[in-house]
């Protein structure tokens, strides 16, 4: 049976949170203003979070029954470590987060830039120089296709793109 | 005569040719790529499609679509990798006829069956759909909302680990969905207070995140396997081999058509019918099923693409998506500002014959590709997963990004991206999640409508519903799935078999 098999390292506690979310979001239903009725705009945030918070339970009954994946807190730690969190996906998942806090300050093309080189290097692991030629091909492929092509707007950041483009075109528009 | 006219729009202009050829070719390419799914392909994609013509965003998203579903098979025959869930059925066989080095043939053979499937897929569209859709007029706003509900329950009792985790998918979803204002009385609903939570949050960051992050975080999994190369050779398949497979590939296709036009279900579940259905009524196989029989390679590539013209009626008749490709699309449509339902039918039917030419045109498409560029493709298929998955996430924020101009939903496809993964890990599965966010809307407003019209009184409401032999069918279909799934059931169907005994 689909039910025997072992609870994966942090499952129990995912089924748990997924409890939490369900409950918080029915008492936040309640809290929605108005009188509630039937049709009130109350109604069907309130069914759908009980629902959640229903099913979410049945789950974590469910998932408590389950054989354990391993006894103990470390080990338990470990096996998550090695199956549902390895390093590589912290890392990668970190570097997703820095790539999205830099994209207002920096600007489309340096944040993508460092992200690109980054996570290429990290997870291909070639000389930096292919990784570097590659990160600026895809580059100036995205660029090209999706702000100069599909007319995109992009974070400019630090780079005053537009002053660059204008000055392409009139380069251009001087030839003519 | 008139939707004729309709119909050959994509065909006549150059530019809308070309979009569905590209399309086609990007959604063969994408699909065929393992961790690049064509839902992930279509999310990411239509975000750039906003500010385009309404005409030009659907033969993109249309070629994507075929494409795509074909797309799937090849890395299923050649790497025993299904790109994509509908091609799972297909490596079954496929895999085991590419091992005997037959791979040419099994690719020709699936290409030239899912072109069969596609065009009775898209048949059954143009014939079905106009007669749906004037059913559907005399649907009650009770039976939107149980249409709604049936499709977020079957896609989470079909395809997750348990309907329990599938409903805790569906509500969020549903919940997520009712974010903002509401649509009727400006009330707010789970906003706390921020303003920029008044608008909800934009369901194309829910989706990029999703199907996009996550599958792209979980794809890191898989960074170390080793590449594997086969060889092709001849793959355009003889008129003997087309012709022997024709009656099976009839009745896959109904199947692929009737399950894909299901609210809820797709490709992928349309294809494992397909290829069960094929293995009960083949008796002598030329060669046993698992080992590649050619049948079972037939029976899943039919179905899958049959499935597609078979998703777009609910889609285009009821505005109720018929698998998670279509949800998008009806997303899509949404912004574009047209409103998928039995009324698009008949203010626009312009719009559902050009959707219908577009498909039959990206089914031509895809098997003129399908048979040729045998070699780019093994190019592309072989890209490092190193390299590619940064690809994603780039394409991904800038998706995200590119439909508001908002950071924020970048931050809330992060998010989205880290939950999928987690659901994933643990067996919910995103699609749900999805659906709820589309279909909220629709159930909440019917929801009230309904229960206005009968004067708040929930006795009369099951009265009403118990009266009309729609409702009372979906109703029924809506209770049998959620008791075929607890412990109740066996002993249900166990008492009324022991009553003949």
């Amino acid at each position: 049976m689909a039910e025997q098999r072992r609870k994966r390292p942090g499952e129990a506690t995912f089924a748990i949170l997924m409890l939490l979310v369900g409950a918080f979001l029915t008492w936040q239903s309640l809290a929605i203003e108005g009188e509630m009725t039937l049709s009130s705009p109350a109604a069907f945030p309130l069914a759908a979070s009980v629902m959640m918070t229903f099913a979410a339970g049945i789950v974590v009954a469910k998932t408590l029954r389950m054989p354990v994946a391993a006894k103990g807190l470390a080990a338990n730690a470990r096996m998550l470590g090695a199956q549902i969190l390895p390093l590589r996906i912290v890392i990668f998942a970190g570097m997703i987060a820095a790539f999205a806090g830099l994209l207002g300050p920096l600007g489309f093309l340096p944040a993508s830039f460092l992200f690109l080189f980054a996570a290429i290097q990290f997870l291909w692991r070639r000389h930096p120089a292919k990784t570097l030629l590659l990160t600026l091909v895809a580059l100036v492929f995205a660029y090209g296709l999706f702000r100069l092509a599909f007319q995109v707007v992009l974070p400019e950041g630090i780079v005053p793109e537009r002053e660059i483009i204008a000055w392409v075109e009139s380069l251009f528009a001087g030839e003519n | 005569m008139q939707a004729l006219e309709y119909f050959a729009i994509a065909w006549s202009d150059p530019a809308l040719i070309g979009l569905v050829a590209l399309g086609t070719f990007a959604g063969i390419y994408i699909g065929a790529i393992p961790g690049l799914s064509v839902t992930m392909a279509a999310s990411i994609l239509i975000s750039f499609t906003f500010s385009w013509d309404v005409n030009e965003a659907l033969c993109l998203m249309v070629g994507i679509y075929m494409g795509g579903v074909y797309g799937g098979s090849r890395t299923a025959i050649l790497l025993n990798i299904p790109g994509a869930p509908s091609a799972i059925a297909t490596a079954l066989d496929g895999y085991p006829l590419a091992q005997k080095g037959e791979a040419g043939a099994a690719i020709g053979l699936s290409t030239t069956m899912s072109f069969v499937g596609g065009a009775i897929g898209i048949a059954v569209l143009a014939v079905a759909a106009p007669a749906v859709s004037e059913f559907a007029l005399t649907f009650q706003p009770r039976d939107y909302m149980l249409l709604a509900i049936l499709g977020i329950l079957l896609v989470g009792s079909l395809s997750g680990e348990s309907l329990a985790k599938g409903v805790v998918a569906g509500a969020l979803g549903m919940v997520i969905g009712t974010v903002g204002l509401d649509p009727l009385t400006a009330q707010e609903r789970f906003t706390f207070g921020v303003v920029e939570l008044w608008n909800g949050i934009s369901f194309i960051a829910v989706m990029i995140g999703l199907f996009g992050v996550s599958e792209a975080l979980a794809q890191l999994h898989h960074l170390d396997l080793p590449k594997v190369k086969q060889n092709v050779g001849r793959i355009v398949p003889g008129w003997g081999a087309v012709r022997k497979y024709l009656p099976l590939s009839l009745q896959t296709s109904s199947i692929g058509v009737i399950i894909g036009a299901l609210p809820g279900a797709g490709g992928d579940i349309a294809a494992l019918m397909a290829y069960d259905h094929a293995k009960r009524v083949t008796k002598t196989p030329e060669v046993p099923f698992g080992q590649g029989a050619r049948e079972g390679l037939v029976a899943p590539e039919t179905a899958n693409n049959a499935a597609v013209g078979g998703a777009f009626i609910p889609m285009l008749t009821l505005g109720i998506p018929g698998d998670a490709v279509t949800a998008i699309i009806i997303g899509a449509l949404y912004i574009h500002g047209l409103n998928p339902g039995p009324m698009l039918m008949i203010s626009q039917p312009q719009m559902f014959w050009f959707i219908v030419g577009a498909l039959s045109l990206a089914n031509i498409f895809m098997l003129i590709f399908g048979l040729t560029g045998i070699r780019l493709f093994a190019r592309i298929v072989e890209m490092p997963r190193g390299i590619l998955i940064p690809l994603i996430l780039l394409l991904s924020t800038i998706g995200a990004y590119a439909v508001n101009n908002a950071l924020t939903d970048v931050y809330w496809m992060l998010g989205f991206g880290v939950l999928g993964y987690f659901m994933k890990e643990y067996g919910y599965q995103v699609g749900p999640v999805v659906l709820g966010v589309i279909l909220s809307r629709m159930i909440d407003e019917n929801w009230r409508r309904a229960i206005i019209s009968e004067q708040g009184s929930l006795a009369g409401f099951f009265a009403e519903m118990l009266s009309s032999p729609l409702s009372l069918a979906l109703f029924a279909s809506v209770v049998l799935i959620v008791l075929g799934q607890t412990p109740l059931w066996p002993k249900i169907t166990g008492a009324f078999r022991r009553k003949p005994g």
